[in-house]
């Protein structure tokens, strides 16, 4: 027992202490951040200057409800301006997007006025016009003409804002009283109930949200520390220290000890994230609540997350000793790297699982999956929350998983202990097959 | 060689191990006797490291068995162990303290006694200064002397050593062989592996020759010497001729270097009837010493001889 702990403590310290793990500890949330939040920050800059647009009103209706529908001006004062779009003006920290200017027709033709806003156009004098027909309420015909047609953003926006504007007019002059309007423009509140055995639980849909989460997280962290742990099991022989060990250590206590070191560094790391993360979710709910906007964490049953661990440390554990199994035959980290692409592959297909077993998770194919020990883990979670199965068959899963886990501990360490000592040549298989035989 | 059972600290009987087509060792058997200097000697590729390895239980031989203290190896009696191997390895990027300490643990040596042996092998060996380095500044000397101490802090009651002194420099040799003869005072058994004469000359008590894969011979230095007594003599004379003595019954062979000669005597010639010969022929001896085969020696002829 001293040994395996003494084996365990040199793997964790020795990691968590390298400048590496402090790196990748702060650089990927920020990272994971920079991707949320740079594709928002980029369009922002594009967007660059408001956009001035002449518009010709025929309908002599709408231009003012484009206008606050696109830029919200009046949007405190304004019953009709939804949450969003406060929001919205509240993020960007600029009244407007859009400079808006009416052009009195007079009576001039529609020629002469395109002729005359196609000059302006051109001069750059304004970026785009807008002509609303005076049958626009019932033609549903407008054109609209800019410099630029590759922003499709902003061309969107207009559309969809023209949309809205012209739906409420024609129900402003059917009659209809505003409140009613109001509520015509909510959208719906789809709220999902799972009813299982147990009876009525609300809100799957954050729950399986959290195995899409818990499955990625397990898939990034075994292509981060699958790497690692095969580098551990072959650190040894690169520096030729197994031979010391061995004169003291079984080879079974010796995998044993470095899988649980590089593990428990892989859940140092994963346990500053998740802090880390639960917390920006809490802040980010209480901030949200404060400016008015009702935000709530998906509510999930405690068991959910007693299995989520469960689920994820045995996955973890199934392809980590993959890993290490690997580690045992190869020589070196980069041959390793390579060889390693099967493993990946099960990976791969393990979290590619998600939609077929969510969409049958009682069906035989979904039984089966969950029991293979490569893809349980995913499978075996959504099963869970989609559609818990009966409690033997979580057992049962967790069993052959766990066994799996032992049985190719055991084998590494037979392979590690015999490859060992046949320095700078990779194994055969025929050679592995007989090392385990002896 | 007389043995008494309790007194062999390892027995190897009839030990043979083969790689694929390639035998390593053949029927080797030996008992290395406690409280002494065991070296295992032999040239490149003989069979001394798989040999030690089959001893340290790291590859299990083919057929015979080895016992330690009269037991088949097991994890208590591996704990009584220090074995250094030939291929030295050491965590590069830890710290030579906290390195030790490790392998200190590996062998159920903890806490502050950890502590303490640590700071005494390292003041020992002249390593003090470096115990907070990280173990990739030290020189390869210092590291293989690093090594030794990780083979030796538990005090085990076998030390095994491959290849201990290859690679260091003449005055950390003296240092460690210092070393193995103090812990032989303090009652260990020692077994080493070397193809350097001069030392095991200097410091078994026993070996044990292996030549391509086979036992040649073994015993204490003293016997193996004392077999390979090939009577002969340096002799430095004056006022005689060499062709008087080249005539003598008694002599088998003359060789001759600067100012003396290495006078080989017939079998069963007594050196003393040849030393009333020179004196009965007005020859002045200012030198006459019987030679002893160096181990060197004995090793050249033994190891071409089998060859």
């Amino acid at each position: 027992m001293t040994k395996l702990l003494a084996v365990i403590k040199r793997e964790w310290t020795q990691r968590v202490r390298a400048r590496m793990f402090i790196i990748t500890t702060v650089m990927l949330p920020l990272a994971m951040i920079l991707f949320a939040i740079a594709p928002a920050l980029v369009l922002r800059i594009d967007s660059g200057n408001p956009m001035r647009i002449v518009v010709v009103d025929g309908t002599g209706k709408l231009l003012p409800r484009l206008k606050t529908s696109l830029n919200g001006d009046d949007a405190a004062s304004d019953p009709e301006a939804n949450v969003a779009t406060r929001a919205n003006s509240i993020a960007s920290g600029r009244s407007s997007d859009f400079i808006f200017e009416q052009l009195q027709t007079a009576g001039r033709s529609e020629d002469d006025i395109k002729a005359e806003l196609e000059s302006r156009l051109r001069a750059k004098e304004i970026d785009a016009y807008l002509i609303l027909p005076p049958d626009l309420m019932q033609s549903s015909k407008a054109q609209f003409f800019r410099r630029n047609t590759s922003d499709l953003i902003s061309t969107r926006k207009i559309r969809d804002a023209l949309d809205g504007a012209l739906r409420t007019q024609r129900l402003v002059e059917a009659r209809v009283d505003p409140r009613t309007i109001d509520q015509l423009d909510r959208s719906v509140d789809f709220e999902t109930t799972r009813i299982s055995g147990a009876g009525r639980e609300r809100d799957a849909g954050g729950a399986f949200a959290l195995v899409f989460l818990v499955g990625f997280v397990m898939y990034i962290s075994i292509l981060l520390y699958g790497q690692i742990v095969l580098g551990a099991v072959i650190e040894e022989k690169e520096t030729r220290i197994a031979e010391v060990l061995f004169s003291s250590v079984r080879p079974f206590t010796l995998m044993t000890g470095k899988l649980l070191g590089v593990s428990l560094v892989a859940l140092t790391q994963l346990a500053i994230w998740a802090i880390a993360f639960a917390g920006f979710a809490l802040y980010g709910v209480s901030v949200l609540n404060s400016r008015g906007i009702p935000t709530r964490l998906p509510s999930i049953p405690f068991l959910f997350y007693v299995y989520f661990v469960v689920f994820f440390l045995v996955g973890y554990f199934v392809y980590a000793t993959m890993y290490a199994l690997l580690g045992s035959i190869v020589t070196t980290a980069q041959e390793g790297g390579q060889a390693a692409m099967p493993i990946i592959m099960l990976l791969v297909i393990s979290f590619y699982l998600f939609l077929p077993v969510s969409r049958n998770p009682d069906s035989a194919v979904s039984f089966w999956l969950s029991m293979i020990p490569f893809f349980a883990p995913t499978s075996m979670l959504v099963r869970i929350v989609t559609q818990t199965p009966p409690f033997w068959q979580i057992v049962l899963s967790l069993l052959i998983s766990l066994s799996t886990v032992a049985a190719l501990t055991w084998l590494t360490a037979k392979i590690y202990r015999v490859g060992m000592l046949m320095y700078g040549k990779r194994a055969s298989i025929s050679e592995v097959v007989r090392w385990v035989r002896t | 060689m007389t043995t008494n059972p309790n007194n062999i600290t390892v027995n190897v009987d009839c030990v043979s191990k083969r790689f694929g087509d390639f035998t390593a060792v053949k029927d080797l058997t030996l008992a290395v006797r406690a409280g002494r200097i065991f070296g295992l000697l032999g040239p490149n590729g003989a069979g001394k490291s798989t040999s030690i390895r089959m001893i340290v239980n790291i590859t299990a031989p083919d057929s015979g068995s080895i016992e330690l203290f009269g037991q088949k190896i097991n994890s208590r009696i591996q704990d009584r162990i220090g074995y250094l191997p030939e291929e030295r390895g050491l965590y590069k990027s830890m710290k030579v303290g906290e390195q030790l300490r490790f392998f200190a643990q590996l062998k159920n040596v903890t806490g502050k006694d950890a502590l303490q042996r640590i700071d005494t092998w390292l003041d020992r060996l002249k390593l003090s200064e470096w115990k907070q380095k990280k173990t990739r500044d030290l020189s390869k000397g210092m590291q293989q002397k690093i090594q030794f101490i990780s083979a030796v802090l538990h005090d085990p009651d076998l030390v095994i050593l491959d290849e201990p002194f290859s690679g260091l420099d003449p005055l950390n040799v003296e240092l460690l062989k210092d070393v193995v003869l103090n812990l032989k005072r303090a009652g260990k058994t020692v077994i080493f592996s070397t193809h350097a004469m001069d030392i095991a000359e200097r410091i078994c008590d026993d070996i044990c020759l292996i030549n391509r894969s086979q036992k040649v011979l073994d015993g204490s230095i003293r016997e193996v010497k004392k077999s390979f007594g090939r009577n002969s003599i340096a002799v430095r004379v004056e006022g005689t001729s060499n062709g008087n003595l080249a005539a003598s019954r008694l002599v088998s062979n003359i060789e001759h270097h600067s100012d003396e000669m290495e006078v080989l005597l017939a079998a069963n010639a007594d050196p003393q009837e040849f030393l009333r010969e020179l004196i009965a022929s007005g020859a002045v001896v200012t030198k006459f010493e019987m030679i002893e085969p160096s181990l060197h020696d004995i090793f050249i002829e033994k190891v071409s001889e089998t060859q």
